[in-house]
């Protein structure tokens, strides 16, 4: 019989009390692992961002428009490598409540600065030629059931045509992918058709998104672009498109911060009652671990057994609840339409790992007090006792 | 019978103290279970009582058909002088008109908590607007001039976001503000607001003469109606008219019921694993007490007694977690002032508010947790073999 049996009878010989020990780590790791494959999709804004790419907006604020002529005069400022921008379309489909996130851009150029958009090359084609397309985001076509070849009106709850009518009617001549985790929940169409149209505010663009020759010219170049607008009538605000992601983020609140709480109480709740469990399961045990020194275990060696219980135990459980936050993960993700709404959701490596780096510090925090206590364990006096 | 209930129930909760550890743990696992749901309902309950405290019943507002949002609407000034004229719309002694045509521009401001920038809402409103808030006043300073760049602030924009005290300079995009005044609603959304003239925004933003919304005073609560019949018959307006009231508490809706949407889950999940706890703690109280269980027992003690004993003890267990989190998160979080994008896509303030339903759901779910917890070591403090009394541990 070797060590490791030793543990294992040792931790399962109350069967009810490891079970229910296992449910409570498994329940906060559980919590652990979803909670970080929703905040991976909530941050990835951020963390999708391209690094040498930068984001310029009104400095009212980036609702406010900017003069559609402001794309041209950045195209040559130094360091910019591509430059393309987009206006927000507000746009839904049938009903007020079905809303599609729609965005009016230069397609060729919009394309250049968001090389993660895929699309087959005829289709890149045809969205580029084609004035009436709307290029639509994986996502999106199958949450509306849309396909190649579909004519449809999109409303804006925004703009209005010169004759009143708030509808545009669409060619759906693209449907585009996003590489790897890159969101593809959201449409695109040519400016000019809609901007020609226009019964107010023509000849505006909400944002323009700048590619820089590298992202140690970040700076440079958004100075230059702020300077080139400043005390004219619409001054601009030029961030990296991490920063302007991540300022968009705050504006919800500090997630990150409730989300710390949430997952802080789970973990408190599980070290406090594993914790006093251990206690309590190895002082119960004091007789037989003196009966184990008399057999010649070393103290050294009685330490390591306890502290390997209960990292076994936490590690079992921490196990069990990452694994079912990841087929929950997988299951939501799967359910029709979330990717529209949640794109990208999957669990993430970098969490699963730090979970069982969290068990590994779990079963060591517990087990350490009663691990010291069995080490001190003295046979006279426990075996005296009884 | 009673009193046999009585005596064991008494052993066990005096006994708490032998099994301090393993009690506390329980207490302190629902105490946080309990917080964290109050937590959620306390976000969500505050952020709806600042939307719902919102408006009135007798004033309407009308935006441009379709738009569903003041920020997206857009109305001429034919529209305001139409609805002037519209039938239910009341007038004040002077025979003008309760009706406020209102700019709406989105601004940058900077949050004191995170020190990024957040979106405010910069109204522009003319005379008639203050007639058609209820409870509104000046808590410091006065209200702006006509034609002049100064405004005056919400004084929830002035608690979540810096450089808006009385006096101060603000840069918004090019053109420079003065603060010259502080107002109070009584803590409704328009406290979110910072105001200004509309004619001067009109014309710093290239608006001519347009408005985005019209809010009218009506005449009396049912003069919506007419109203809104007079909309569907006179051709030269396209408008969707609703009363206040109702058009901030459908902005409430979405964001309150995501936060219990998440809180809930939550809570249950965690739930669970504090039952477990629950569970294991009065399990071992039961396996502790073996030998004085069956003592009782073979005394003449039934074991029905016996489980209501230990079922007490969890109860109260549970109980006591339930309170130390609901005064936890009273003391810690009710009236923390927080701010979040709300439906009108700008900030809107609220306070955290710890209500007495939320507090009565907490503890009831503390309650079923010790129930449940308390249940299988209950029934089998029940069946402890009276043989056990000659057991030596």
């Amino acid at each position: 019989m070797n060590d490791l049996t030793l543990i294992r009878k040792n931790l399962f010989r109350k069967k009810l009390r490891a079970i229910l020990l296992t449910l409570s780590i498994l329940i906060a790791f559980l919590i652990f692992g979803v909670l970080g494959a929703f905040y991976k999709v909530w941050n990835s804004g951020a963390e999708l961002a391209a690094d040498n790419r930068l984001v310029t907006v009104n400095r009212i604020n980036f609702t406010v428009t900017m003069p559609y002529a402001y794309w041209g005069r950045i195209q040559a400022v130094e360091g910019v490598e591509a430059a393309s921008f987009a206006n927000w379309f507000g746009g839904y489909y049938q009903e007020p409540t079905r809303q599609v996130q729609t965005f009016a851009v230069d397609p060729e150029s919009y394309l250049n600065v968001y090389p993660e958009l895929v699309f087959e090359p005829e289709q890149r084609a045809a969205f580029i030629a084609n004035r009436t397309c709307l290029a639509v985001g994986r996502d999106i076509a199958d949450f509306y059931g849309w396909s190649l070849g579909d004519r449809i009106p999109l409303l804006s709850n925004i703009w209005q045509k010169s004759d009143g009518s708030s509808s545009w009617e669409f060619d759906i001549c693209a449907v585009f992918d996003g590489r790897e985790d890159y969101p593809a929940n959201y449409a695109m169409f040519h400016y000019e058709y809609y901007n020609e149209d226009l019964a107010f505010n023509q000849d505006q663009i909400g944002w323009i998104v700048i590619q820089t020759q590298s992202a140690d010219l970040n700076a440079s170049v958004a100075d230059a672009i702020d300077t080139m607008f400043a005390n004219s009538p619409a001054e601009t605000e030029t961030a990296t498109e991490a920063a302007f992601s991540e300022g968009f983020a705050n504006q919800f609140g500090n997630i990150a911060l409730i989300l710390l709480f949430v997952v802080g109480s789970a973990f408190s709740t599980i070290l406090i009652i594993v914790g006093f469990t251990m206690v309590t399961a190895i002082n119960e045990r004091t007789g037989e671990i003196a009966v184990m020194k008399t057999l010649g275990f070393p103290a050294p060696r009685i330490f390591r057994m306890v502290l390997s219980e209960s990292v076994m135990l936490s590690l079992v459980g921490g196990l069990l609840g990452l694994g079912l936050a990841w087929g929950m993960v997988t299951l939501i993700a799967a359910a029709p339409g979330v990717s529209a709404f949640l794109p990208g959701l999957s669990m993430p490596q970098n969490v699963f790992i730090a979970g069982v780096g969290l068990a590994v510090l779990l079963g060591l925090l517990t087990g350490i007090i009663p691990a010291i206590n069995a080490q001190r364990v003295k046979i006279v006096t426990a075996l005296g006792k009884q | 019978m009673f009193k046999q209930i009585g005596a064991v129930t008494m052993i066990n909760l005096r006994s708490i103290p032998q099994r301090a550890g393993l009690s506390l743990a329980t207490i302190i696992s629902i105490a946080l279970v309990t917080g964290v749901l109050l937590g959620f309902l306390a976000m969500s309950n505050g952020f709806r009582a600042t939307l719902q405290g919102t408006g009135s019943d007798n004033v309407a507002v009308a935006l441009r058909a379709g738009s569903q949002a003041e920020l997206n609407s857009g109305l001429s000034s034919e529209d305001v002088r139409l609805i002037e004229e519209a039938p239910g719309v009341a007038r004040d002694s002077e025979g003008r008109p309760l009706v406020s045509g209102e700019l709406y521009v989105i601004v940058d401001g900077t949050k004191r908590a995170s020190g990024t920038d957040a979106n405010l809402p910069l109204r522009g409103v003319g005379p008639q607007a203050l007639s058609l808030r209820e409870g509104f006043e000046m808590v410091e300073g006065r209200m702006f001039e006509p034609g002049t760049n100064e405004l005056v602030v919400g004084a929830s924009v002035l608690r979540e976001f810096s450089g808006f005290d009385l006096g101060e300079t603000i840069r918004l995009g090019s053109n420079e503000w003065v603060v010259v005044g502080i107002f109070s609603t009584g803590g409704s959304v328009f406290e979110s607001e910072i105001w200004a003239d509309i004619a001067v925004i009109q014309n710093l933003y290239n608006r001519g003469t347009a408005v985005q919304s019209v809010r009218a005073r009506l005449t009396s609560v049912e003069a919506i109606e007419d109203l809104r019949a007079w909309e569907e018959d006179e051709p030269r307006v396209n408008l969707d008219i609703e009363s206040e009231t109702d058009f901030f508490a459908s902005q409430a809706g979405g964001t309150a019921v995501l936060i219990e949407f998440v809180g809930w889950p939550l809570a249950i999940i965690m739930a669970i694993g504090a039952l477990a706890g629950a569970w294991n703690t009065m399990y071992s109280s039961v396996d502790t007490r073996m030998r004085e269980i069956a003592t009782l027992r073979a005394i003449g003690f039934s074991g029905f007694a016996a489980a209501v004993g230990t079922m007490v003890e969890s109860l109260v267990l549970a109980a006591l977690g339930g309170l130390v989190g609901a005064l936890a998160i009273y003391l810690l979080f009710n009236g923390v002032s927080a701010s979040t994008l709300g439906s009108g896509f700008t900030q809107v303030v609220f306070s955290f508010a710890v209500t007495g339903g939320s507090v009565i759901a907490g503890m009831v779910m503390a309650v079923v947790i010790g129930f449940f917890g308390g249940l299988v070591p209950a029934i089998r403090s029940a069946y402890v073999p009276l043989l056990t009394v000659h057991r030596s541990e």
